[in-house]
């Protein structure tokens, strides 16, 4: 049996406290659309028994703000979401309760008291593994050539219809390397909040360029896993 | 999850559909297990989802060690077209693994115009479609559900229904199952005999002969061996408050239609309402007791995060601890935010301290279901509610500040005139108007009613089940005539395709000789039939052409009172005199009793139950 009613025991804090999370999103979980994250987080939330703190009014419900997109078809080991508590509960209780109503592929991994604003973030740390026919050497030093040869155009859809733009305009750093049969891509993009690349887009500049992964996905298929996620420097990680 | 599969996720729509990996999946090791389970949805990922039948017996058969059991959806078209490029058949959510490898697949049946959708996966599986082409390397498939209780147009798919409620029913026949290989003495034919022999509810059509006469009716019923039951009775769980009952749900990612805790809050339904098959096939009502269902509640509560509470039931207000049970509710659900539904409302029955109770004051509508526009033939199908229930309720609703209220109607009921008709459009009238009349309404904004009219279908194991249906023309007539009624601005007309509710007809009441049409229809690429875009009258009309079924036979005729019904076959528990009792009684527009007022005899409590109105009901006490 649970103890959920636990939280109604603890002592109350003097003003609610946003709490950030920091959890894994990969695996099978890469498909869950935001909408749909979000949906769960809160039932997670309420599952885990943590002393939420409920908006008042007409439509009680908790708060929850997450660090940034993270597009469909993309694994991370770093994202965020900040959510209000109002009564004292250590932190790793919470993270305990939190793991206990996860799977691996859906995990928290810290949780402590926010101090950073999301408007912070400028970069984020990427690898792709890209697994491809036909990769060799020649095409691996084609795709590191194309990174530090401007442009690199690609087309992106926004809400105002399509636009060409400069891929490299949102690359900080970039790394290519041929492991395997596969070609790895080590990438530090802009994540800011008016200055977001969406990691899918070298993908797609990729295909554009080089008409790589286009056959039977069972051959070819690619991976993006976010790794870290960055402040202006490019170096300190956000927290 | 298999390779080939997650390899095309990037490219279909809701990838979430087929990831699997929710929380509250049960992973056995395949090793450790002897049978191998395939619960199906014959429709998406996000409907099945929201099915507490399967909810509860994906659970029960989980709960034995020696099962695993699966579930299984019928993938979109997208991903279909994958399934074709890369050669993937059919597989179970939790493990990747084709379902045609499994030892069972079970098919829950709810709605006729999933059958389509039944018989694509079977193929999307690899599974010969006919029961009489499979071999002994093939899963067992068996069918269950509402639709069961007819099962005669789907009966050549199937190797066996279990009628009934499958709770244990469906864990003795896993296990028989189990037994027989164990004991080598494992046959399809063999186990399927010894099922039909020894369980109740199991239903093997192959054993049993239909004959016909030179008019299409059935000329007889014959079952091929001596040892199966004649009629085969449906099994009910005795004591609700002993069924299992799921304490952990599946948590979907993406969002099921119903999102939510279900919980059941008894079985069977006191009223008997002419047209209705529900009423009917789940009875005796069986309730549970307060106690436990705050205990299940709060565990599920727990268990989900969910954050809303639905009573379900199929008439709510009829539950007789419905006090005692909100207020133990309300203890904790307050508390914790948690906001309690309650579908199902009979107006005569709601009152404000149910408005205030319920508070589902997210929404700003109501929904109730008078069905018809008059007296008279709400008397006819004895929906014992008034116009002045609906106005008090109405206007309840109102001063509790709602503004929209939804009204339910069904179209094409026996006797129906075109008064009655039009009764439906006064009768919204007169909501708008005591709208108007309320002092309490919310100040300044407009009221909006809307009229949501089905046609009536006529349904096996009902009073209506010989009644034929009107034609479409005259069912599309009634709905323009309606229409042209229907004049005040506050009021919205929607109606149901009439199309659709014909072939639902057909489908409905339909014998073996469907069978054939259904199979052309899935070899012609049928599926999604529930769903607008997919369906194609014309297309099913050609269909029935081209096999020899004449819709118009089991949708339009009035079936004879002595003709024997392809479902004679099945034992619901209410009798066939009961039946034609209620048949005259609606003819001559005069109501019955509710179960609790006075038993009418219906031939339920034969089945025994426990917490029930019926007398003499004690099969199920020790
Ligand atoms: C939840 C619900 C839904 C949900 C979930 C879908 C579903 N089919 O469950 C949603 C919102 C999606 C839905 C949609 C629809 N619904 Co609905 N729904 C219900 C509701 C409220 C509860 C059903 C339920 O969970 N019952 C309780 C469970 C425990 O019972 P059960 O499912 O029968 O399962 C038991 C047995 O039948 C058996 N069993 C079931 N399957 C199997 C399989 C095997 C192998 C075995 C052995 C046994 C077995 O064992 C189970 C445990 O005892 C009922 C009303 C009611 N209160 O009953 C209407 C009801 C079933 N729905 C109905 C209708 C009409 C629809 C729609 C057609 C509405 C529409 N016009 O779109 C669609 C059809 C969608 C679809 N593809 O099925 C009608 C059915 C009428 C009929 N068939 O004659 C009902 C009865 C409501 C009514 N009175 O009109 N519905
Ligand atoms: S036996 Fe009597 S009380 Fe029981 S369901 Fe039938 S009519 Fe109702």
């Amino acid at each position: 049996m649970k103890d959920n009613e636990k939280r109604f025991t603890l002592p109350m804090l003097e003003s609610p406290r946003t709490m950030r999370i920091k959890f894994r999103k990969v695996g099978n979980l890469q498909y869950i659309s935001h909408l749909d994250l979000q949906r769960t987080f809160n039932r997670v939330l309420v599952r885990a028994g943590l002393p939420l703190w409920y908006t008042k009014g007409f439509n009680p419900h908790i708060k929850m703000v997450f660090g940034m997109p993270l597009p469909v078809g993309s694994e991370s080991e770093c994202e965020m979401l900040d959510v209000r508590v109002e009564r004292e509960m250590s932190d790793e209780e919470m993270l305990q309760r939190l793991n206990a109503e996860l799977t691996d592929e859906l995990r928290a991994l810290e949780i402590y008291p926010a101090q950073r604003k999301f408007s912070e973030i400028a970069f984020a740390e990427y690898d792709y593994t890209i697994h491809t026919q036909g990769v060799d050497a020649t095409l691996v030093d084609a795709i590191a050539s194309a990174f530090v040869t401007r442009p690199l155009t690609v087309t992106r859809r926004t809400k105002s219809g399509e636009k060409e733009v400069d891929l490299l305009d949102f690359v900080h750093r970039i790394a290519v390397s041929f492991a395997d049969g596969d070609i790895c891509i080590h990438a530090i993009l802009a994540a800011g909040e008016g200055n977001y690349l969406n990691p899918e887009l070298l993908i797609t500049a990729l295909k554009q360029r080089f008409g790589i992964l286009s056959g039977d996905p069972t051959k070819e298929h690619y991976r993006i896993l976010r790794r870290r996620v960055l402040l202006a420097d490019g170096e300190t990680e956000f927290r | 999850m298999n390779e080939k599969i997650s390899s095309v996720l990037k490219q279909v729509e809701k990838p979430g559909r087929y990831s699997g990996g929710e929380y509250g999946a049960v992973i056995k090791d395949k090793s450790q297990v002897k049978a191998r389970f395939a619960f199906a949805f014959p429709d998406t990922y996000e409907i099945g989802m929201s099915n507490l039948g399967m909810r509860i017996l994906y659970g029960v058969l989980n709960q034995d060690p020696n099962i695993w059991c699966e579930r299984v959806f019928c993938p979109w078209v997208d991903m279909q077209e994958k399934m074709r490029q890369l050669d993937i058949p059919l597989w179970a959510h939790e493990s990747g693994d084709p379902v045609r490898d499994f030892d069972i697949l079970g098919f829950t049946l709810g709605y006729e115009m999933c059958y389509t959708n039944v018989l694509r996966m079977l193929m999307l599986a690899g599974i010969p479609l006919r029961a009489a082409d499979r071999s002994d390397a093939d899963p067992i498939v068996i069918g269950g559900g509402a639709c069961a209780y007819n099962p005669e147009p789907v009966a050549d798919f199937f190797d066996c229904f279990s009628i009934g409620e499958g709770e244990d029913n469906l864990v003795e026949f896993t296990n028989l199952y189990i037994r027989m290989k164990e004991e080598g003495r494992y046959s399809r034919a063999a186990f399927l005999h010894e099922a039909a022999a020894t369980i109740q509810g199991i239903y093997v059509p192959a054993l049993y002969e239909v004959s016909y006469h030179e008019d299409g009716t059935i000329s007889s019923i014959q079952k091929k061996h001596d040892d199966i039951p004649d009629r085969v009775q449906k099994c009910i769980m005795q004591d609700m408050d002993q069924a299992y009952y799921p304490d952990q749900l599946v948590m979907p990612y993406i969002e099921a239609v119903h999102d939510r805790i279900m919980l059941e809050v008894y079985r069977g339904c006191i009223r008997g309402c002419r047209f209705c098959q529900a009423g009917m096939i789940y009875r005796p009502v069986r309730e549970k007791t307060p106690e436990l269902l705050n205990k299940q509640a709060r565990c599920l509560y727990d268990n989900s995060g969910y954050e809303e509470i639905s009573l379900m039931s199929l008439s709510i207000s009829d539950y007789t601890q419905l006090e005692p049970l909100t207020r133990s509710l309300l203890e904790w659900t307050d508390r914790n935010m948690v906001s309690l539904s309650l579908p199902s409302l009979r107006v005569d029955s709601f009152n404000k301290e149910l408005m205030e109770r319920i508070a589902s004051v997210r929404t700003s509508s109501l929904t109730f279901a008078p069905e018809a526009g008059t007296q008279r033939l709400r008397d006819v199908i004895n929906k014992n509610v008034t116009e002045e229930d609906l106005l008090h309720a109405a206007n309840v609703a109102f001063a509790g500040g709602k503004t929209n209220v939804k009204l339910y109607f069904m179209s094409g009921l026996p006797t129906e005139t075109l008064e009655d008709l039009e009764g439906i459009a006064t009768l919204a009238k007169s909501v708008v108007h005591a709208y108007y009349q309320n002092p309490d309404r919310p100040k300044g904004r407009s009221p909006q009613v809307t009229i949501s009219v089905s046609c009536f279908i006529p349904k096996p194991f009902t009073p209506f089940q010989w009644e034929a249906q009107d034609t479409m023309e005259m069912l599309k007539e009634k709905q323009e005539y309606l229409g042209s009624k229907v004049t005040d601005r506050k009021v919205r007309y929607t109606h149901h395709n009439a199309k659709v509710s014909r072939i639902e007809a057909v489908l409905a009441r339909g014998n073996r000789k469907l069978c054939a049409a259904l199979e052309l229809a899935a070899k012609e690429g049928f599926q999604f039939d529930a769903w607008d875009e997919f369906f194609d009258y014309d297309k099913w009309i050609s269909v029935f052409e081209r096999t020899g079924v004449d819709p118009a036979f089991f949708a339009n005729r009035a079936f004879g009172l002595d003709e024997i019904l392809p479902w004679d076959i099945i034992d619901c528990g209410v009798t066939k005199e009961f039946f034609k009792r209620e048949r005259e009684k609606a003819y001559a527009a005069a109501t019955t009793p509710n179960c609790r007022e006075q038993c009418s005899g219906c031939g339920a409590n034969r089945l025994g139950g426990l917490r029930t109105p019926c007398p003499s009901c004690h099969k199920g006490e020790k």
